[in-house]
């Protein structure tokens, strides 16, 4: 017990960084703006949230109350949340258990499977209960209130929201350590995280899709409609995964009923538990293990293949593109995070109109019309600025080097050029994003051919205005430092400072387009206009961004 | 070939003194051995040598060229193999060569021929077409080397350069310098295999603390006491 606790003490540190913020905030003192603003935008983004979903719960709850099951609230919320802990849990738990790099120095100490296993089964635990928290407790407490319950819901609902998310997670565990055994999985992390981030994509597109599809106005009335009509929908998926009922009925039955129910969820729980640790012994290891040989094709190039490919020569600013280029497209985190911006933007802004189709005909009609159709393509312009912009390539593109940077300080390419190669691949992209989105908006509109081509060209300068600043901000600040490409890309505040930069230049840039057409300016001057400022602002930008390459070229250090 | 003057650098704020005015020539034609404990500032020094790190006080000049105020030049004239490498995991082992030769200018002929003959000598030809992220530590070291010495530098800097290879591949390595250096040309490299130094080397410097303590061939090393051994040596200056 005291080898597990030692060995839990010390991955809850090295999980959360507790020593290392400790360090920077009493040592190094460097930066402390930096995690206090983060905290800061989480309250903020995650309370706003958590009141949105709690007036949705607040309706859920009137809505059964109508129908005299009040308790379906709790129900739908258990079985939200545990649904979410299942599917969430299988690629959280496929990271942690075998994707992480402690394993190397975990698997020769004189520890059992099953001891590593409970320590990390916990630390993900200790993160789930961020998501199943808040979205238990205002259920949890609405009902409670709702209903005048008494003492004992309180506290047996309190120990069933503590361990609610248990079941789901351990069933995914026990998922993944039956598949890691049988499967090499290993071999295809790549695919892996191309699927996570499918997943994601599609759910956020699928909640948005639920929100856009309550009329406005009436939203309570709606839910309890859906409610009166889907209490059989409720309780067919309650079937399919009986817990979530159990902890329902757990909480609302009245005496030895509730009592026992309360006992049947907690004990399958402790059973499962169990039995994934028993698993954990027999299988841990050796999927992890079989899983660590190194495939390699061991593919001989033939001499003249060889000379093929060594005779393409190419100058340093194109070879930086290339190296740049195929890293990106290699990195399916990259890759992913890089274009899922570009995808899930135009979809977002065109589900209000999709789900509403009267209005969407009504719009369309009215942007076809030769009086608004300028207009119509300003608009397009803005909102394919909006999501060319989403994607984060030049504002993590230092950081991305991580510590291969080493190899851009040595060669004998001026930072100019190694910038300029960074700017022109993430520019390459910026434009098959803005061409993914302009070519739906001109046919959905009947878009002029030569407008199409003035609001790619607009939307092209403006992504060099802002590549160069993201450029500019992550060179001020890059992240060298990290383990996973993930961190590169999803940890890194520039990535976030550089969207508010965008925002800033959108908003600037499209309340001067407002003010020109407001004052009745023909089209093409204020796509003149507009040009104008851009370069404007870039040409500047861009020696400030060649001058700043250089000194941070040299100062950095790894 | 290699020329410092007075480097310094600390880190912390100044606090500790990584490299403490630090002066070194290296001729042409000559292999020189940097020894030192464990946390000496050999790498700092290595570092500093090739760019990766700004001094806070000194000078270094390759071949003729200084390296402050023309970085680009004289790094040109540097093949330079860290003790760790990290390279890009996600590129093919051809690819990270034709990378290195297209940034150091390598013309495609002299290209071809050195790659064909660096990638034979370290047995790595078969490996080539694979991504460097399947490739085993010392494959990875090797293909550094192979990069590193692509565009023919006149001065080597080597950090721990024998750690993770097979014993054929160090071998080989170790003429490689030879030959390298009878043409004209420096090898500089860090090692802690004193064995090799006392073999190779024609000149060792020994750094402790950030200070050279001790520089010379193995004779003046010695100090005519014929029996000693650079381990017996080595013990003895780096003692507190």
């Amino acid at each position: 017990m005291k080898t597990f606790m030692s060995l839990l003490k010390t991955n809850l540190n090295v999980y959360f960084g507790i020593s290392a913020l400790k360090y920077r905030f009493t040592k190094e003192k460097k930066r402390l703006w930096e995690p206090i603003l983060v905290l800061f935008a989480v309250v903020i983004g995650g309370g706003s949230l958590l009141v949105l979903y709690s007036f949705l719960l607040l309706g859920v709850f009137m809505g059964g109350q109508g129908i005299g099951h009040p308790e379906i609230v709790l129900t739908f919320a258990f079985m939200a949340t545990q649904l979410l802990i299942l599917i969430f849990g299988i690629f959280y738990i496929m990271s942690v258990f075998y994707f992480s790099n402690d394993m190397n120095i975990l698997i020769p100490l004189p520890l059992r499977p099953a001891e590593v296993l409970g320590v990390k089964f916990i630390i993900i635990l200790i993160g789930e209960y961020l998501i199943a928290l808040p979205m238990l407790l205002p259920a949890f407490i609405i009902y409670g209130l709702g209903t005048w319950s008494n003492i004992f819901y309180w506290l047996k609902g309190l120990i069933l929201v503590l361990m609610a998310p248990i079941l789901p997670l351990v069933i995914a565990a026990i998922f993944v350590i039956l598949l890691m055994r049988f499967i090499n999985i290993r071999k295809s992390k790549d695919l892996m995280v191309v699927l996570g981030s499918l997943l994601g994509l599609f759910l956020g597109i699928g909640v948005n899709f639920l929100t856009q599809s309550i009329p406005q106005g009436n939203e309570k009335e709606f839910i309890t409609s859906l409610i009166e009509s889907n209490t059989g929908l409720i309780e067919a998926i309650g079937n399919k995964f009986p817990p979530s009922i159990w902890a329902t009925l757990g909480l609302t039955s009245p005496g030895w009923q509730g009592l026992g129910y309360f006992l049947l969820f907690i004990g399958l729980s402790l059973l499962l538990l169990a039995v994934l640790l028993w698993l954990g012994n027999a299988f841990f290891y050796k999927g992890y293990l079989s899983g660590q040989e190194v495939q390699r094709k061991a593919k001989a190039i033939s001499a003249g293949d060889m000379e093929k490919r060594a005779l393409k020569t190419a100058s340093p600013v194109v070879a930086l593109f290339k190296r740049e280029w195929k890293l990106f497209i290699r990195t399916p985190i990259y890759f992913m995070n890089g274009i899922a911006g570009m995808i899930m933007v135009p979809f977002l802004m065109l589900m209000p109109l999709a789900t509403q189709t009267e209005k969407m005909s009504e719009v369309v009609s009215l942007a076809k019309d030769p009086k608004y159709a300028p207009i119509a393509a300003l608009v397009s312009l803005g909102i394919m600025l909006f999501a060319s912009s989403m994607n984060l390539i030049s504002s993590t593109s230092i950081s991305r080097e991580g510590r291969t940077f080493w190899i851009s300080k040595l060669i004998p390419v001026s930072p100019k050029d190694q910038v300029l190669a960074k700017l022109i691949h993430s520019s390459c992209l910026s434009l098959i994003a803005l061409i993914l989105i302009a070519l739906p908006l001109y046919f959905l509109l009947d878009m002029l051919l030569y407008r199409l081509i003035i609001i790619i060209f607009i939307g092209l300068l403006a992504n060099i205005l802002i590549n160069i600043l993201g450029l500019i901000i992550d060179l001020l600040r890059p992240k060298l430092e990290w383990n996973d490409p993930q961190e590169a890309i999803k940890q890194n505040l520039n990535a976030f400072l550089a969207m508010l930069a965008v925002m800033f230049i959108m908003f600037i840039l499209g309340g001067i387009a407002v003010l020109l057409a407001l004052k009745g300016i023909s089209e093409l001057w204020i796509y003149g206009i507009l040009a104008l400022i851009i370069v404007l602002l870039s040409v500047p930008s861009i020696y400030g961004l060649f001058a700043l390459a250089h000194r941070k070229y040299n100062s950095l250090e790894i | 070939m290699i020329e410092i003057k007075s480097l310094s650098k600390s880190y912390n704020k100044g606090r500790v003194k990584a490299v403490d005015d630090l002066n070194l020539h290296v001729k042409p034609g000559e292999i020189f051995g940097f020894l030192g404990p464990n946390g000496a500032g050999k790498t700092t020094t290595i570092k500093m040598m090739v760019g990766l790190l700004t001094p806070d006080n000194g000078s270094i000049s390759i071949a003729g060229i200084d390296m402050m105020k023309n970085p680009l030049e004289a790094k040109r004239n540097i093949g330079y193999v860290p003790d760790n490498p990290d390279v890009y995991d996600r590129l093919t082992g051809m690819e990270y060569l034709n990378f290195m030769a297209d940034v150091y200018k390598v013309p495609a002929k002299e290209r071809k021929e050195r790659i064909s003959y660096l990638l034979e000598m370290f047995n790595l030809t078969d490996a080539v077409g694979d991504l460097i992220k399947s490739y085993s530590h010392g494959m990875k070291q090797k293909i550094v080397l192979t990069g590193a010495l692509l565009h023919n530098p006149a001065v080597w800097i080597l950090d721990e350069p024998m750690v993770g290879l097979d014993p054929k591949s160090s071998h080989l390595l170790k003429e490689f310098m030879r030959k390298h250096c009878d043409q004209g040309n420096t090898v500089f490299f860090s090692t802690h295999v004193l064995e090799v130094a006392e073999k190779l080397c024609d000149r060792i410097g020994i750094i402790n603390k950030g200070k050279l303590i001790a520089i010379g061939t193995l004779d003046e090393l010695r100090h005519g006491e014929q029996a000693d051994s650079l381990e017996n040596i080595f013990l003895e200056l780096t003692e507190i």
